[in-house]
């Protein structure tokens, strides 16, 4: 699996002359008259600075990237000029239609702008220590996210190298996923743990499903998954979280890890009202897709390791009123997570979706028992 | 060829069930509370850096005592989290500590998450406005640009696609390449800016440095791909943005590489160390890391011969096309490139090589060559 | 003192904004526009608030929402909004139970509603900016009708 030069150039005497050559002060100049496009771009505000936006020009910019790219395999900037031998990087994600969405350049500088450091924007210490049994389903939620973040990690790492070089955006987009998931997984370990209870359990039953949307075969499929199904339920969980927080770091930690489950998400929709509306025939192959993997869904939400804790943490507490609080707050919560995925499926080009999927039949009668 | 979890669990009457009977009940089963891992009570050791990384390197929880081979656990559970049957297998192909840890990587990580630097409000655009630069060195300069844009994300892609293979007890390896995959996101994004903004827009790519590129993204291990890039290929890079502030034609050029260089100098720390780790934890893998250095320096090598990044540094470091300027930009553009191969044997010197400064590397060999000849024009090297 | 609801309430935090911008910048760039329905008695009173970059560009109060002009729209009774802004002003800042995502979270208190997802969830995408929007309140002496 290897790539090796194709001689020793310490030893090749015409890659030593032509060296020689230039610095004995014969240049070349092959460069100096390059066949592109001039441009002096600016900022059309420069309150916001210099956005790609701004750069969406001519042969630099996205907007006006073809669906197909044939003739684009190496890491060459878009917009430069090609020559000679270029190597062919293997990308296997060269549509236009698998990758995009429209707001996609914007978030990237969304997310840049908005960036966080858990280690000094979290209130780690305080006086504010909930009951033990409150901060032990803390810490096995905590443990439950951390799970989910390594896999929200996971999905763009595996797929950014086989994105085209073309699309800059989004693989500049997926390198902010990365960090975002990073830093969210370092602050769930650390909210986890400084509380004196350690980790909890894994979840089996979680990671069995998220490793099924993690390792979907295409990365529509796996975007879907991940940016749209699973980033929606985080993202109602952060905001549940956030709403019952027994902690200000919890109030805190959730509501910057809201800001950016809400950009995943964004990109998700975007990505897959994209897809539908360029490739319409994609639609039934999507709807399969989803009537295989929802379950993944039911996985999350009833595996006891979210459950439970999300109970605890929601009724504050073990007491039999408790729980009877914490179990209308986590019917509520369901309940919301698929209201909103199915929104966003609909807003994305799957109309009917609600009727076809078999998640609000099971739902209903989780939700109002 | 997509994994299936072992069921289906909308077809799962019994998870159902018990799901149903959970939310009806409220009879939990809380086996969970009962947990068998290790209480700890970290706090920050430094309340000004707040809670680290490092103040969590406590009992199972923590990176100092993670084991060479990690045995136990393969799945998404995190490090420390009590492991029950049924996980899944993650399939990581990395699971030796030898294979990339690094002394500091969890500072490197903390230290990348707080030193963020936005490329579209961090840089002074502005000034920009209005500012001409002579045709030769506008030239130049977008030349340099295009070719740091091109060759950037190179250092997102290989270490992102190692990422997921890795096993994730190495949660602050894994950070640290997340945050490298940002870093140069960042980097790629501000070069392309600067060669859009010239007026002369992006010029020509770079071939022989695409052979780099390709080498790197098809390392045959994580050890060598951090070899290879790390601390070689960010080596060498750290020296040009060095050389680039210094040749800089405007104060945001200037800032430009001072920014991307702290972010670099992370990267290349990083490399070090890990390459330190290896030779001091398992010093049998010396001659494989010297096999690596191999090729690894014959094809930084080959990016000398890359003419229109040779040629770009001449003009901007000489101020321009006459012969008095070519004379002077080569003086000084030689400069660098002797002072880049000191510097990378330098690197290897202290992570405990130093027998790389000798007839093991070629590369050594054309360095001294090189000096001998510059030193011979009455070059101070 | 400023009443609440008015134009002035929300001109009164725009200024502050626009001084703590340091504070603003840090939390990044907030790029929506969301309605306030503030409801008494059967009747309401509406403000559309346009933020744009790191600032509140524009206010204005308008007799009904299109939701399809907004991102989203918070509704919610006027004796609602009041605890809210009072809380904010005995502790700094909104505590837990008041902050804008626990009260909008089911619905219950304070409801959001908008035209398309797309919108809906750039509440949660800026919701720091907005959290720290409404906490300026801290600093505005509101009377209340």
């Amino acid at each position: 699996m290897a790539f090796y030069a194709d001689k020793d150039y310490t030893q090749d005497q015409e890659v030593l002359n032509a060296m020689q050559e230039v610095m004995q002060g014969h240049l070349t100049l092959h460069w100096y008259d390059a066949n592109t496009e001039r441009i002096k771009g600016k900022p059309a505000d420069y309150r916001r600075g210099l956005t790609y936006r701004d750069l969406d020009v001519g042969s630099y910019g996205y907007t006006d990237l073809p669906e197909d790219l044939r003739r684009h395999q190496s890491m060459v900037a878009r917009g430069s000029e090609k020559w000679g031998k270029l190597p062919d990087m293997g990308y296997l994600v060269n549509r236009k239609s698998e990758v995009w969405s429209d707001n996609v350049a914007d978030l990237y500088e969304e997310d840049k702008s908005r960036r966080w450091a858990p280690a000094v924007d979290v209130p780690w210490t305080g006086a504010d220590a909930p009951s033990p049994e409150v901060e032990a389903a803390c810490a096995q939620l905590y443990t439950f996210l951390q799970e989910c973040a390594l896999v929200s990690l996971d999905f763009p790492s595996r797929w950014v190298s086989l994105v085209n070089q073309e699309f800059l955006e989004v693989k500049s987009f997926m390198c902010a996923q990365m960090l975002d998931w990073a830093r969210l997984l370092e602050a769930f370990r650390k909210r986890a743990l400084m509380g004196g209870q350690g980790l909890k359990r894994a979840s089996a039953t979680a990671e069995q499903g998220l490793k099924e949307w993690l390792w979907a075969e295409t990365y529509p499929q796996g975007s879907l998954s991940i940016n749209l199904s699973l980033a929606g339920f985080l993202l109602a969980v952060f905001r549940q979280v956030a709403a019952f927080a027994p902690r200000k770091a919890d109030r805190a930690l959730m509501g910057f890890a809201m800001q950016d489950a809400g950009r995943q998400v964004a990109y998700g929709l975007g990505a897959l009202r994209y897809l539908l509306s360029h490739r319409p025939a994609q639609k039934v192959a999507i709807e399969e897709y989803l009537d295989q993997t929802e379950h993944v869904m039911v996985a999350l939400f009833g595996s006891p390791e979210l459950l439970e804790p999300m109970i605890v943490i929601c009724g504050g507490g073990l007491e039999s009123a408790q729980i009877g609080a914490g179990r209308i707050a986590t019917a509520k919560f369901i309940r919301l997570v698929v209201r909103e995925y199915m929104e966003r499926l609909e807003a994305a080009g799957l109309s009917g979706r609600r009727t076809r999927s078999r998640i609000p039949a099971v739902v209903d009668r989780i939700a109002t028992s | 060829m997509s994994y299936l979890s072992t069921t289906n669990f909308l077809d799962d009457k019994s998870f159902a069930d018990k799901w149903l009977y959970t939310m009806r009940t409220g009879e939990l089963d809380l086996s969970w509370m009962n947990a068998r891992t290790e209480k700890i009570n970290p706090s920050p050791q430094n309340a000004r850096r707040g809670l680290t990384y490092r103040d969590l390197d406590l009992g199972t929880y923590g990176f100092s005592d993670v084991p060479e081979k990690v045995r136990e656990n393969r799945s998404y559970a995190p490090r420390g989290a009590e492991i029950p049957p049924g996980l899944p297998d993650a399939q990581p192909e990395v699971s030796r500590k030898s294979e990339l840890w690094a002394f500091n990587t969890e500072g490197y990580y903390e230290e990348a998450v707080t030193r963020q630097w936005n490329a579209t409000t961090d840089i002074p655009w502005e000034r920009l406005e209005g500012a001409e630069l002579p045709e030769a060195i506008g030239k130049a300069l977008s030349q340099l640009m295009t070719f740091l844009t091109e060759v950037e994300m190179i250092a997102t892609d290989t270490p992102a696609k190692w990422l997921p293979r890795l096993n994730p007890e190495f949660i602050e390896v894994r950070a640290f390449i997340a945050s490298q995959a940002m870093d140069e996101a960042r980097h790629a994004e501000v070069f392309r800016k600067r060669a859009l903004t010239t007026g002369w827009g992006l010029m020509k790519a770079s071939p022989m440095n695409e052979m780099a590129l390709k080498h790197l993204r098809d390392a045959d291990s994580f050890s060598e791909m951090s070899v290879a890039l790390h601390l070689v290929a960010e080596g060498n890079v750290l020296t040009m943005f060095r050389f680039s502030e210094y040749l800089s034609p405007t104060d945001v050029d200037k800032k430009i590489f001072r920014l991307v260089m702290q972010d670099e100098a992370r990267h290349v720390g990083y490399g070090m160390q890990h390459f330190k780790w290896v030779l001091e934890n398992f010093p049998e893998k010396r001659e494989i890391l010297h096999k690596h250095l191999d090729e690894a320096e014959n094809i930084s090598f080959a990016a000398g011969a890359a003419t229109e990044l040779t040629e770009s540094f001449i003009v901007l470091a000489g101020g321009g096309l006459k012969p008095e300027n070519i004379e002077k930009g080569i003086r000084i553009t030689t400069q660098f490139q002797l002072k880049q191969m000191e510097e990378h044997f330098e690197r290897l010197d202290k992570c405990g090589m130093p027998e790389r400064k000798g007839e093991r590397s070629k590369l050594w060999m054309m360095y001294q060559m090189g000096k001998a000849a510059a030193e011979q024009a009455g070059l101070k090297i | 003192m400023i009443k609440f609801p008015s134009t002035d309430y929300f001109e009164a935090l725009k200024t502050r904004m626009a001084a703590e911008q340091e504070r603003f910048r840090r939390l990044g760039f907030i790029d929506a526009t969301f309605a306030v329905k503030v409801s008494d008695n059967g009747r309401s009173r509406n403000f559309v608030l346009e933020f744009e970059v790191f600032e509140l560009k524009n206010v204005r109060e308008v007799d009904s929402v299109d939701l399809k002009q907004v991102d989203f729209a918070i509704e919610g009774e006027a004796r609602v909004w009041r605890e809210m802004i009072e809380n904010i002003k005995r502790h700094g800042e909104a505590d837990a139970s008041h902050d804008i995502n626990t009260l909008t979270h089911f619905g219950e208190q304070l409801k959001v509603i908008y035209d398309g997802p797309d919108g809906h969830d750039k509440l949660y995408r800026f919701m720091e900016s907005i959290q720290e929007f409404f906490d300026l309140s801290s600093g505005v002496d509101v009377s209340f009708n």
